[in-house]
């Protein structure tokens, strides 16, 4: 048995690693506008291929890829933001209008991609190659690079929304707009800024995704789902929260995967999640007031 | 002398309901004045229509000569006129000290911030001892206190205060009033919210009475009315 919960609890942590870097993105747009962005793994998808593009068809090599990949998506974003999601700021329904208008995008970009790139699965080279092993698991070295990476990202992301002015102003905004206004603070900047971060994180979790999953116009959508229950696990709030609740579940996910085979998996994780919605309505993480 | 602010003929209201019918009021360079009159009868409306957090429908605001009445909130305050809500609870989620620092957010308050946040800790001694705290943890009249330590830390040169007492005890006013006695003392130009006028009248060299939306009169310190003159104007049981 712990010949097999070793090699699980590693892939559980890789999962982990993806969602938090995911989820993260998420949660930074919906604390500072309140919108859920379904076009994230949209946006995953398009820097994952944007890279391919730089790093393989042009042979521009790994580095420029992921700066090209990051880079697209976080454009991507800023457009998104601009277009379908700032003419609805003084709507009343804007939450729902959002969730059309950013599905809708997803839609585009994704037919979009299918007819840039064409149908043929694709593949991103690795960030390094060869072999390392934790705990005695053997592990691709990407994929370690993947598990060390996210920590990293999401410290950053943490000493930028605590510690810079530009990053203390997203977190205002999102809490009280009018005082963030009324010290100087331009939200519809600010909002851009939250979806242009967001969406390079995005940009970056494609193309990480893209050299251990085969590229396809799909490559975010699938996680997209595990992620947006990340979000909520987590009690939409701080990225503390949404952190935590993406390990948990990557663990959860890889030991259900263990126990009743992948057929089952989506099913039991949304299944807990009701549950845990039931006895903690603010989430896993959440404050119970 | 060109006043710093100049309001004429402003209207302004709520989703089509009007609330200001034609507001026109003026404050001198180095002045402070104040508004008073009863709830419900525009004198928050006129701040933020100042402000710029609501659009008026007709009429000018001009500060320092310069035509602010469609300018954006954030060129407001970077233009130097700085406006404390009334009962703001700010930013719940953070810190008294991360708070102000983040309130000196604009260029114009950038410069010089550390000196401008001693200058608050003197003010208020509290903020200093909770600057670890979050802000929903506070009392109301430490709210009160932050909010109005957040605008002199966008270096005001021109403070609006909207009823910073309102609601609390009869001691917590009595240590707000004496700090925004203190700032009007260190040369800041006020527009004070209250219902108080006696205070009001020691803290401003004019008073104006806003009135359904209108103002009803001018209250001039050099020929001040006494208390009972000021009652009658209230309440309307006098002639004026």
């Amino acid at each position: 048995m712990s010949g097999i919960l070793i090699p699980t609890l590693v892939s559980g942590l890789l999962l982990g690693s993806l969602y938090a870097l995911m989820a993260s993105g998420l949660s930074l747009v919906w604390t500072t506008l309140g919108v859920f962005n379904f076009a994230h793994g949209a946006l995953m998808t398009l820097g994952a291929y944007a890279a391919w593009t730089v790093s393989v068809q042009l042979g521009l090599g790994l580095g420029l890829g992921m700066l090209a990949g990051v880079a697209v998506a976080a454009l991507a974003g800023v457009l998104i933001e601009l277009l379908l999601v700032r003419p609805f700021y003084d709507n009343r329904a804007m939450m729902l209008v959002t969730v059309m208008t950013t599905l809708a995008a997803a839609i585009i970009i994704e037919r979009g991609i299918s007819i840039l790139w064409g149908p043929r699965l694709k593949q991103l080279p690795r960030v390094i190659d060869g072999q390392v092993s934790i705990f005695g698991a053997p592990v691709s070295a990407h994929e370690a690079l993947i598990i060390v990476l996210a920590p990293v990202v999401l410290a950053a992301l943490w000493w930028y929304t605590a510690r810079t002015q530009s990053g203390r102003a997203l977190r205002a905004v999102g809490q009280n707009q009018d005082a963030a206004a009324l010290i100087g603070i331009d939200a519809p900047r600010t909002f851009s800024l939250a979806f242009g971060l967001s969406a390079a994180l995005a940009g970056l979790t494609g193309v990480l995704l893209g050299s251990i999953r085969f590229v396809t116009p799909g490559l975010g959508a699938d996680p997209l789902v595990n992620a947006m229950i990340v979000v909520i696990f987590g009690g939409l709030g701080s990225l503390g929260a949404t952190a935590g609740a993406a390990y948990v579940i990557g663990l959860f996910e890889a030991l259900l995967v263990l126990w009743l085979g992948l057929y089952w998996t989506p099913s039991v994780l949304f299944l807990a999640l009701i549950l845990i919605l039931v006895f903690r309505p603010n989430g896993l993480f959440g404050k119970t007031t | 002398m060109n006043p710093l602010l100049q309001i004429q003929g402003l209207h302004a209201g709520y989703s089509g309901v009007p609330v200001l019918r034609g507001i026109t009021l003026h404050l001198d360079a180095g002045e402070a004045i104040g508004l008073f009159g009863p709830n419900g009868h525009g004198k928050t409306t006129i701040l933020r229509s100042v402000s710029g957090l609501l659009r008026p429908t007709s009429g000018t605001i001009t500060f320092d000569g310069k035509d602010i009445t469609r300018a954006k909130p954030s060129a407001i305050v970077s233009a130097g006129l700085v406006h404390a809500q009334q009962g703001n609870t700010l930013f719940g989620q953070m810190g008294v000290e991360e708070t102000l620092e983040l309130a000196a957010y604009t260029p114009r308050a950038r410069t010089g911030w550390r000196d401008r946040l001693a200058r608050v800790h003197a003010l208020f001694p509290r903020l200093a001892e909770r600057r670890r705290q979050q802000a929903r943890t506070l009392s109301g009249g430490e709210r009160q206190m932050l909010s109005i330590g957040c605008a002199l830390m966008c270096n005001p040169r021109l403070l609006i205060l909207d009823e910073p007492t309102l609601g609390l005890s009869p001691r917590l006013k009595d240590e707000l009033r004496q700090a925004i006695v203190a700032i009007a003392a260190d040369g800041v130009p006020l527009i004070v919210v209250e219902q108080d006028v006696e205070f009001l009248l020691g803290v401003s060299s004019r008073l104006y009475l806003i009135e359904q939306g209108e103002v009803r009169g001018e209250i001039d310190k050099a020929h001040a009315p006494d208390h009972q003159e000021i009652m009658d104007m209230y309440f309307g049981t006098g002639a004026h």
